[in-house]
């Protein structure tokens, strides 16, 4: 996402973010590969219990546990891309500093909430943990499930504050080249994106050879 | 800690949630964090922070969402299948014949497409590579040309596998498997209508489009197996929702591995692959995070009555209750115009679904007409995305004209919400079948 610039003591944060980045994209391939888990697993119980009459046992139960990998662990990664849901129309008209200081906020706040989140939801396993929780049909513990949230929430955090200093750097020198933050994209660069996404990298020619 | 009433808590909360949301602080974290404020306000620290640090694991691992990520998943590996141009050409065998032949192609194609990939912009994206030109060759009206493309991928949210349908069934707490079947319907007629409407206009003035012959009855059936993979993928998920041979998560599951092996047939590549499994796990996990940031919020509103407070004004007011429906509906429309569908569902359902139900609606129906309007505002002004990607991929077509071109769509979309709420029956008829 971003280059290379000693500029405006960009050069730490930049070092920073790429270490960090790769142990979220590390997560983001988990959770990509317990997607593709799920799908083959569906697959197989149908195969067996339609074919062979003989349902994988406490199915749903291994399903839902499966599923704290791709509902946690790529939250950081997530938020790295700019791809968490916003309305971005009023600030995206913003310019210079009072640009940076809106964003800055925004992850701030963000910044504020995780950090309260962490301790309950990291109590909320202790519970499970404590007590021997397991799933009513097949007996599995749900710790494993449970501690996911605390450790995405914690990598969701340490991600906001990269972005919070990111932010702030920009405020403090709106000039400097941005660094550990996702860019905002107008309408006409947002459409730009999702052609890039459907059609490959040769896209934005009026005419290419089919597919 | 306070005197104030819980109900004036909340309007509070939902004031700052709009402020916050409009400062572009993510849904998710703007959800979460007035809901959390609000809870530590009305019960305290210790029990407000206790319940909302449960909630993204007790409201994340159950079952019922585990279809998202195999649908997205279905989207993602769809555009690996190549089946754009296989199902292009077979409707143009099929239906090329009509007044404004090519562009009906474009409808169904596009529909088809569009309900496998789940993404309306990215379907614009890939259509109009693969049918302007066609069009263009052929002297088609270029407003046309291009509306048809914008407008055909809105028709992707209807029609089975429909992600949005699902998130909005957790929501108010429906059936997945009813919305799906009720979605299947409108999205067909959706497209007929959009068919007509080309017809109808070339006829009148046949210069617009014309027609393609001379297709002989061999040539559409060999047409056919390049449509398979999304034959295929809507009869699975179609099927098994009605007869109940397997829950959404595995006819979900059967569906991408349909895909996956024609893809990989198709000779997709590991990268690709992993392209197309990173930005489903991106996009599940955004659907993730909202759906529980949102959800500490509704226990927040919960606990200050807002939903009901709400549902007890509207039920109360002096005015028809379709009235009511078409004044939600217009705000939808407008706040449509700035959010995305997933995020303005998230956060206005909680309020709007109570109120709905007590005005006497049925909430199935009501998960279509909302779904419909979101769809609606990727084709208007002034975000419009769908347009945009159009004017992107053929910078040669003005904007003006496409959303010229986009129009009539435009108005026949309108007419046809107008349709559904006249006769609900039309949305309600297969889910209702279902549950006989």
């Amino acid at each position: 996402m971003t280059d290379t610039s000693a500029q405006g003591g960009g050069h730490l944060l930049d070092r920073l973010n790429r270490w960090y980045s790769r142990l979220e994209d590390l997560l983001a391939g988990i959770a990509a590969l317990s997607i593709f888990g799920l799908m083959l697993f569906g697959v197989v119980q149908i195969v067996l219990r339609s074919i062979f009459n003989a349902p994988i046992w406490g199915y749903i139960d291994v399903v839902e546990q499966l599923m704290a990998l791709f509902a946690f662990l790529a939250v950081a990664y997530c938020q790295r891309l700019g791809g968490h849901v916003r309305m971005d129309l009023i600030i995206s008209r913003f310019r210079g500093r009072l640009y940076w200081i809106v964003e800055f906020l925004a992850v701030l706040v963000g910044l504020v909430f995780i950090a309260i989140m962490i301790p309950p939801s990291y109590e909320h396993f202790v519970r499970a943990y404590e007590l021997g929780d397991s799933t009513i049909d097949a007996g599995i513990p749900i710790w494993p499930s449970k501690l996911a949230v605390p450790f995405a929430l914690s990598l969701l955090w340490l991600r906001l504050l990269l972005q919070v200093i990111g932010y702030g750097r920009l405020a403090l020198m709106p000039k400097a080249e941005p660094i550990a933050v996702p860019t905002v994209l107008a309408v006409e660069e947002l459409a730009a994106e999702e052609i890039r996404e459907a059609l490959g990298d040769d896209a934005g020619k009026p005419e290419g050879a089919p597919r | 800690m306070t005197e104030m009433d819980p109900l004036t808590i909340g309007m509070i909360g939902m004031g700052a949630l709009v402020v916050i949301v409009f400062l572009g602080v993510r849904v998710f974290i703007a959800a979460g964090v007035v809901g959390l404020a609000g809870l530590i306000a009305m019960i305290g620290w210790e029990a407000g922070v206790g319940i909302a640090g449960t909630i993204p694991h007790s409201k994340s691992v159950t079952y019922t969402l585990s279809v998202l990520p195999m649908f997205i998943l279905i989207g993602y590996l769809a555009f690996h299948a190549g089946i754009t141009q296989a199902v292009f050409d077979a409707a143009k065998k099929w239906f090329g014949w009509v007044p404004g032949g090519l562009a009906v192609s474009t409808v169904f194609a596009t529909a088809g497409f569009a309900a496998v990939s789940g993404a309306s912009t990215a379907t614009a994206a890939v259509f109009s590579r693969v049918a302007i030109p066609e069009m263009l060759k052929l002297n088609y009206d270029r407003r046309m040309a291009a509306g048809v493309v914008a407008a055909g991928g809105t028709l992707a949210s209807l029609i089975p596998p429909s992600a949005i349908l699902v998130i909005y069934a957790i929501i108010v707490e429906e059936s997945v498997g009813q919305l799906l079947l009720a979605g299947f319907i409108p999205g067909v007629l959706s497209a007929i209508i959009y068919a007509f409407i080309i017809s109808g206009r070339v006829v009148i003035n046949p210069e617009m489009g014309p027609p393609v012959r001379g297709f002989t009855w061999g040539e559409r059936f060999k047409s056919l197996p390049g449509t398979l993979p999304i034959i295929s993928v809507i009869a699975i998920i179609f099927s098994a929702i009605y007869s109940g041979w397997a829950t959404p998560t595995d006819a979900g599951a059967l569906g991408a591995f349909v895909v996956f092996c024609i893809a990989l047939y198709r000779g997709m590549t590991m990268g690709k692959l992993r392209e197309a499994l990173l930005e489903t796990a991106r996009l599940t996990v955004m659907i993730f995070s909202i759906i529980w940031g949102v959800l500490v919020f509704v226990r927040f509103l919960g606990f200050a009555g807002l939903p009901e407070a709400f549902a007890a004004w509207v039920t109360g007011l002096d005015m028809p209750p379709v009235m009511i429906v078409i004044m939600i509906l217009i705000v939808y429309a407008i706040l449509g115009m700035f959010m995305d569908g997933i995020g303005m569902l998230l956060l206005t359902l909680p309020i709007v679904y109570p109120a709905i139900v007590g005005l006497g609606y049925d909430p199935i129906w009501f998960g279509i007409i909302v779904v419909k309007m979101v769809e609606i505002c990727l084709i208007t002004p002034p975000i419009g995305l769908n347009c945009y990607v159009v004017n992107g991929v053929r910078p040669d077509i003005p904007l003006s004209d496409i959303f010229r071109g986009i129009t009539p769509f435009f108005i026949c979309d309108i007419l046809t919400v107008a349709l559904f709420i006249a006769f609900p029956e039309i949305v309600l008829f297969l889910p209702n079948l279902m549950l006989n």
